[in-house]
């Protein structure tokens, strides 16, 4: 009888534990296993001043792509970042979300920090030379295509792709994170990452 | 006496009008069956539209933004959201966002239909109406004029808060 008991014991509690297992490994997001080594980079702060990924260590960063002419797709991204922080309390310091444009023609220091600067006064945006630019976007794998034809000439559009991607407090890309994730998601995984 | 009676008539009416721009104007053939509802605009950071006074705006301090609505026909046909006309902006589309090939293009949309009975839900990553070449800022507290044509409904005028 007493063994048969402790018996039930041992099912509930490994019946317990084993989602939390499970939980402990599982991210809403996009994980890269195993993840690739650190990707350093260089560009432009809006302030002017030299941003460095590789400077960011102790921070998970949060890199997105778009442009400040975007009317959809960046600003709802931009603004759903700025409540993960929110939703983050206290941890938020030790994230810092980056903005690079896909736009520079367009997108001025200036203009891209008033842009930026206006979901959250602790975003971060980058912009640089094409060239430097374009190899940022070829190391995470960003497209970005002109839209000329969109009947709106002489403005175009820019058709991009719309991850974000999470780099942990060591520097390695660890997640993406798929436009249509939600606030409570991001934030979740971001903690998750933290927590080491 | 009887002025009295035409002035509550006419009392009632403009109440009528007031609870009816809550939601939507309808200029339309008469009784509408569709409704707009949860209309917005996103509002847009401080750009240089002041800093430029005021004349004009050249796409480098101009801004693009969009605007939302739930439009719901309550009738038994269908109906179509032809266009959309506003002030606010010097070019005004209907568009979806769709993912193609890894990439998020705004598509052009000839129309919006909505189902008898049903809803077309604009939201952020979806369908909405986009404002290119903004001729303002944007700032909450504004509203958005937007006229709406649908081919059965007709006119429909919405104020869109920006958020």
């Amino acid at each position: 009888m007493r063994r048969e008991y402790w018996r039930w014991v041992v099912v509930i509690c490994c019946g317990m534990a084993a989602p939390m297992v499970w939980a402990s490994a599982q991210f809403a997001g996009q994980a890269l296993v195993p993840p690739p080594p650190p990707m350093d980079f260089m560009l432009q702060a809006a302030d002017g001043s030299e941003f460095r990924l590789s400077q960011q260590r102790g921070k998970v960063v949060v890199l997105n792509f778009g442009y400040t002419f975007c009317p959809d797709v960046c600003p709802t991204t931009l603004a759903a970042l700025s409540q993960v922080r929110t939703r983050l309390g206290a941890a938020a310091k030790r994230v810092q979300v980056v903005f690079i444009t896909l736009d520079p023609e367009r997108d001025t220091p200036e203009r891209l920090g008033i842009y930026v600067k206006a979901f959250d006064p602790t975003f971060v945006a980058l912009t640089g030379n094409a060239e430097h630019l374009a190899q940022v976007r070829n190391l995470y794998g960003v497209i970005a295509e002109k839209e000329m034809d969109a009947g709106i000439s002489p403005e175009y559009l820019i058709a991009h792709s719309a991850y974000t991607y999470i780099i942990d407090l060591v520097g390695q890309l660890r997640l993406l994170f798929p436009f249509d994730m939600s606030i409570e998601e991001m934030s979740d995984d971001i903690s998750q990452l933290m927590r080491g | 006496m009887r002025y009295g009676r035409v002035a509550g008539v006419l009392l009632v009416i403009c109440l009528s009008g007031i609870v009816d721009t809550v939601a939507a104007d309808s200029m339309g053939h008469g009784q509408s069956s569709i409704q707009l509802e949860n209309a917005w605009a996103r509002r847009t950071p401080p750009m240089a539209h002041q800093e430029q006074g005021g004349h004009g705006g050249s796409a480098l301090n101009s801004n693009n933004s969009a605007v939302y609505i739930t439009v719901r026909n309550h009738g038994s046909e269908p109906d179509v959201l032809l266009s959309a006309a506003t002030d606010a902006a010097t070019t005004i589309r209907l568009d979806e966002t769709v993912e193609k090939d890894g990439l998020m293009v705004m598509q052009p949309r000839p129309q919006f239909d909505v189902p008898a009975g049903g809803s077309l839900a604009m939201k952020p990553g979806s369908y909405h109406i986009m404002l290119l070449g903004l001729k303002r800022a944007l700032n909450p507290g504004d509203v958005v004029h937007v006229t709406l044509i649908f081919q059965k409904a007709g006119e429909m005028f919405v104020d869109a808060p920006v958020k």
